[in-house]
Order: C-alpha cells, then structure tokens, then sequence
C-alpha cells in the first residue's frame, strides 16, 4: 500500500502494539503529528510540557511493561532535551524507542534552523540509533528498533527521520521477522557453568543471593523465589531489584548499598558462596571494591557479557537471560536450609529496627519523618501501589520502607539519579496499567485500579513540575507525594557529615506546592501535623484525580544506615 | 603492566561504526595508536585493526563493551607474537644532486624498500614491512633531509 513516511511512522507503531506515545509536536516532526490526526483513534498521544517529561514517562511506560515506551520530539532541541531521559534509559536497562524530527536531508549539516547533531549527541547513550533520510527504510528500521530495544538488556533507541522522509511516498510493508547477523544476544546458560554455580551453591555454607533488575525484566521473580526456598538462601535486592520478593517474605533480607539495610550490607562480606543475578556491581552497592566479598565464591548471570568481571572478579560468570539460567539452576540445586545463616541476618535486622527503624518510622514526637510518611501509606495500599521514588532522601526511605506484595512495583531513576524523574515516568506507568501494549492486561479491572504514587522531593518535584499540566488535561489518576523538608536534602546530609555542615545552596524557598498544583487544576493539600498525617493521605487515595500531598517533614534528618563513599560495606553506619 | 594489542573488530559497514568505535576508548581513556578501516571484499562488513597500548584486564572490558554496538560481529585481541603484522610507509626525500640519489636508492634496496616517484627535486620512498623495519629505514634517510614521512597504520592477519 503507498503511504507516505509520516503515515509509515504510524502503521509500524501498530504492528509493534503501541498503543500509547509521549511527545511534543515541532517543525520538522510536523509531518507525522499530521498524520497522527488520522490516527487518534488508535494511538493514545500524550502531550507532555517539556521533552524530558516525554522520554521518562515512555521509562514508567516501559519498566511496567517491558515493552518499549514511546516518545515523539522535534529536532533540535526537541531532541536534545529527550537527552537526560535517554541516558537514564541507558544506565537502568529501560527499552524506550525515540523518534525525532530531523531537518530535511538536503539541509543536514548545514547548521540550519533547529538543527542539532542527534546522532552524534545520542550515540554514546542509545542501545542503537539509526537516521532515516530515506522513507523505504521505515519499515526496517522500526522492526529493528523495536527488537534492539526490548531484547537481550533492554535500553534505548532513537530514529531520527528527515523531514523529507516524513513526507515522500512509498510501497509500504512492514517485515514479519527481525534478521540481524551482528546482533543475537545469548539467552540460554551454557551447561557446563549451570553445573559448576550449582555445586558451589550445594556445598555452600553461607550462601547469599544478591537480586537485581534483570531479574525483573526477565520475568523470573517467581523462578528465583522457588530457588532461594529450595536451597534456603537468603536474598538481597538492589535498588532496582525491589519488589522481587514480597516484602514479608522470610528469605527476603531487605535493600543493598549505601543505604540499604545493615545486614545485607554487613554480613555481604561473610557469605562463602554469592550468586548475584540480573546486577552490576554498582559501587553504590560494593562500597570499597578491595574488601567486598573476600570470602566469596562468586557466581554472577547476566545477559549482557560486558558485565561479567567488569568491577568484580567472579568465579563463574554465565551470560544468559535470568529466567533460563534460573530455571536451569532450580533443577540442579539441592534442598538445604541455613538457619544459623538467615539468623544472622535476623539479629541484624533486629540492632537497625532498634537503631533506626523504630524512630524513623513510628516517632512519637517532633516533625513528621520521612519513613514515617512511607510507612503509614503501606498501611493503607497493603503494599498493592506502584511507588515511582524520585532521587534523594525521599528515595532511599522510599526504597527501604515502602512494602510491596507484587514484583516490578518499584521504579526510580537508579544508575544516572535523575532528579525530576518522577513525576512524569509516574505518569507512563499509569499509562502502562491503563493503556498496555495489545494483550497484555494481566489482571484486568485490578490493574486498572492499582494505585501509581509519585514520592519525590521538594527539590525534584520542581525538576520536571511542568507534567502537572500534563496530569491535568489528561485527568491521569497519579498520586503525588512530596516529601518537602525545605532543602536539597541528601547533599545536605553529605554537607553535614563530610563537609563539616557548611549547607552550601542546600536550603531552599520552595513555592507553596499547594498554590502551584491548584494553579495548575490539580487537587491538592498540604499536612504537618502528626494527627492529621493520616487522614491526609486517605483522602489522597479516595480521590478520583491526580493529586499532590505535600507533606512538611523534619528539615535536618539523615538517612541512616550509610556507607560512605570509599568506606567498605562492613563499615555501613548505622548513626 | 601495559602491552600492546591489537584489537580487530569486524562489523557491518555503517556510518556511525566507527564514532561508537572511538567514542569507547574515549570513555575508557584509551589512546588509538593507529587504525585502518577497510571493507572485507563482497561481504557488507568493514575490518577495524585497532592498535593500542593498555593493561590486560581493561583491553578483556573494552572488547567486551565494544561487542555492544549493535553493528559490530567479532572482536578479537591479539598480543604481536600471534599476528602477522605489516604497515607501509611513504618517505619523501629531497634529493637534487645525482650522487645523493644513488645512496638513497641503494640504502633503500639493502632495506628491501623501493622508489615509488621521482622527479627533478625529491623522491619518494615506500616501504612494506613491520613497524620496527620502517622506523629503522626512516632513521637511515633522515640525514638526507626528510620533507614527508607517512605511514599507514597496521594491518594484520592472524598466524
């Protein structure tokens, strides 16, 4: 059939099941948001007030799916303001497919009007991108992008396309299957290795299992649970990697790094037999590379081989989707239980509660805490929401207090901390639970109700506050939490304990974020007492519409516990 | 302890390859010490010979990131011994006077090189050979005044 480009666009975005886009219309993307006018009624087309909005609420989109959120942009600075979106894409492993207007292929080089080099500027932080100055490679070039962003470790993709692409006429047919030579990622676990990991872990006396993303992209929460219950290990998860295992799971021993829980940061270094799975080593877990894990044997599964050995020497690396290596595990591992083990983690976890669970959570006086907000909102999700943290102190009390009951129910921004984050990638997984590729709603009206709460920060909320607009005018029921303690809070806490309390531009004048979410017909409301916490969130939740909960809490509180940065894990701080 | 390697990589003939390609060792802080590109005849895949000096460990990483890029098939790092290795170079020389011609020439047959050009005012030497046999014929025909000394960067098959 002869379409034009821009038309093309729109039919492959069918064949590939998208069924929602983020974007911003501009002058040399022009083309497809006419053709899009056709398409309305197919296409759910989000229009977003800044690019940056777009290309993390197509990472909400994509982390609840796993299927590639959508963002549409201009060139220029269309494109360049996606940028900050698609390296956090990059960092966390989000599939996210960015189309960009670019000016037409006569033009290109030439510094004409809203011309920016987006291949250039996106190629160290695109999974893959590819420019299409011609329209017959629309086809192709979509079925390719598609496949590169959702296989093997997932991450973006952009396609910038000529405005004269956009426009000229063609035969289009779109292809059945991908064929890449140059790109096949291993899926499947050699063997050999799976042998090897399962008699480590059989002979194990204190076997650890450090869980991250890849298990969730995989899909093999359920996998690893079955493995940890059989062989009786207890499991960590990083950042990414919460909401594996249900919160109240036995063999769950809580959130590794920095802050993250004190047992499973200090007890990382006695394990003998570590299997780390769908992770990285990231230093914010490791602490001190040269005393982590000194008596371990270390058997690391990931899909992406760059990551084997790149910050930890391991024993037996095994490049393979987590779910197929998991699986090959579970039939090789022998029932076993470690109970002095586990206990350990127990009589850990009991010093944080006492240390710093108890008061951050459930104080008795003073301001509100942060863990303390986190904590009374469990109690009435029960651990069913969405939580979508920001970066910050909000984040890491998020992160180590929220309780979830279903996997894939965490998402923040985790290698690249981008602040402003939040907000609209809240917006994406709401879209994702609503609107989900063809097929896929996995537990009907339940994932139409689930609840998708923002927590963020007075600082990042202020970071991308313009999708409040956005929220609005598509009525979009996210929930939004600040966590305001009127400062930049976690360079504040650095300021105060390693650079001896001088707040440099830590202290802020925030608006009144009431006004602001009013201002932009958003209900909203904000609590300071104690007493009236609770009643201020239920109302949150009742209601029918977006709505922001600004919550005043203890200006000067830490996150406790720490590891500072160079220090290793067994020095985690717990005051 | 630092040694040199080459890395070849095979890809599909892209643009775009190649910045990926050097945007890597950028990150990695890796100086390029010579690089040929050339297409694999009939094949629609490019050959980068990628020289460098770097630890073990961090070329073992850099392969491996460099099997990232969508486009690229095949990485493989070699220290010299299991390389044929061969650069080629070309020297201009000023060379007016009969005399100093006839010792160039003859200095360049003893180094198994041979004269590409001549004319009235210079000419150019170009030898085929490792990297050690073009530095030391270049070290013979400084003395004659060098106006143009280029080289190609390695090429090599595997022994």
């Amino acid at each position: 059939m002869k379409l034009t480009g821009s038309q093309a666009v729109m039919e492959s975005l069918l064949k590939e099941n998208v069924k929602v886009i983020f974007g911003y219309p501009g002058g040399a993307i022009m083309p497809v948001y006419d053709a899009l006018y056709d398409y309305m009624d197919r296409i759910i087309h989000v229009l977003v007030r800044h690019e940056q909005g777009a290309a993390h609420a197509a990472e909400g989109y994509g982390r609840i799916t796993g299927e590639p959120g959508v963002c549409l942009a201009t060139s220029g600075p269309g494109a360049t303001n996606l940028v900050t979106g698609i390296a956090d894409a990059m960092m966390d492993s989000v599939p996210i497919v960015c189309i960009t207007g670019q000016v037409a292929s006569h033009l290109v080089g030439s510094d004409a009007f809203q011309e920016a080099d987006v291949m250039g500027i996106t190629a160290p932080i695109t999974k893959w991108n590819y420019q299409i100055t011609d329209a017959n490679e629309i086809p192709e070039v979509f079925s390719k992008a598609f496949h590169i962003a959702k296989t093997g470790r997932p991450g973006p993709v952009l396609i910038d396309i000529t405005k004269d692409a956009q426009f000229a006429t063609f035969d289009f047919s779109y292809p059945k299957e991908v064929k890449m030579e140059s790109y096949q990622p291993t899926t499947h676990p050699h063997p050999k290795q799976i042998e090897l990991a399962a008699e480590l872990l059989n002979k194990a006396e204190r076997p650890y299992i450090l869980a991250g993303h890849g298990v969730i992209i995989a899909k093999a929460e359920k996998d690893l649970i079955r493995l940890a219950e059989k062989g009786g290990i207890p499991v960590a998860q990083t950042l990414h990697g919460v909401s594996i295992f249900p919160t109240a799971h036995p063999l769950h021993v809580g959130f590794l790094g920095m802050h993250g829980n004190y047992g499973p940061n200090i007890l990382s270094n006695k394990a003998d037999v570590v299997l780390a799975v769908g992770m990285r080593f990231d230093d914010r877990v490791t602490g001190r590379l040269k005393d982590y894990l000194p008596d371990a044997k270390i058997i690391h599964i990931d899909i992406d081989p760059a990551e084997l050995n790149k910050n930890v020497q391991v024993e037996i690396p095994i490049v393979a989707d987590a779910k197929n290596a998991i699986q090959a595990l579970n039939k090789e591992i022998k029932k076993r239980s470690h109970s002095a083990w586990i206990k350990e983690f127990q009589k850990c976890y009991q010093l944080e509660e006492k240390k710093v669970i108890q008061n951050e959570c459930d104080p008795k006086k003073g301001k509100i805490k942060m863990g303390e907000a986190i904590y009374k909102l469990n109690e009435l999700t029960k651990g069913e929401a969405i939580i979508v943290a920001d970066v910050g102190q909000h984040q890491m009390m998020a992160a180590r207090y929220a309780k979830f009951v279903k996997p894939n129910s965490f998402i923040t921004s985790g290698g690249m901390g981008t602040m402003g984050f939040a907000l609209p990638a809240a917006m994406g997984a709401k879209y994702a639970l609503l609107h989900p590729p063809n097929g896929q709603v996995s537990d009907g009206k339940a994932s139409l109700d689930r609840e998708v709460i923002c927590i963020t920060g007075d600082g990042g909320v202020q970071m991308n506050i313009q999708e409040l607009a956005t929220l609005a005018q598509e009525n979009l029921p996210v929930k939004i939490v600040i966590l305001n303690n009127d400062f930049l809070g976690m360079v504040r806490q650095w300021q105060e304990l390693f650079f001896k309390k001088r707040y440099s531009m830590t202290k802020i004048k925030n608006p009144d974020f009431v006004t602001v979410a009013k201002g932009f017909y958003l209900q909203a409301e904000k609590v300071e007492k104690r007493e009236e916490l609770m009643g201020a969130l239920k109302r949150m939740l009742k209601s029918k519409g977006p709505y922001l909960l600004d919550i005043k809490v203890e200006k000067e509180q830490n996150v406790f516990p720490m590891i500072a940065t160079g220090a290793s894990v067994d020095e985690v701080r717990l005051e | 302890m630092k040694q040199i390697y080459t890395i070849t990589a095979f890809a599909e003939n892209r643009p775009g390859v190649l910045y990926r390609i050097a945007d890597l060792f950028l990150r990695r802080k890796v100086n390029i010490e010579s690089l040929t590109v050339s297409e694999i005849e009939h094949t629609g895949q490019s050959r980068f010979t990628i020289l460098v000096h770097a630890e073990p460990l961090l070329v073992e990483k850099l392969v491996k990131q460099l099997y990232r890029i969508i486009e690229i098939t095949k990485v493989i790092d070699s220290l010299d011994q299991s390389l044929i290795i061969k650069e080629i170079a070309l020297i201009k020389i000023t060379a007016k006077n009969l005399e100093r011609r006839r010792e160039i020439e003859q200095l360049v047959h003893l180094a198994n090189g041979k004269i590409a050009a001549v004319n009235q005012s210079y000419l150019v030497v170009e030898k085929t050979g490792t990297e050690e046999e073009i530095d030391s014929l270049h070290e013979l025909l400084k003395p004659f005044g060098i106006k143009e000394f280029v080289r190609s960067g390695r090429i090599v098959v595997f022994k």
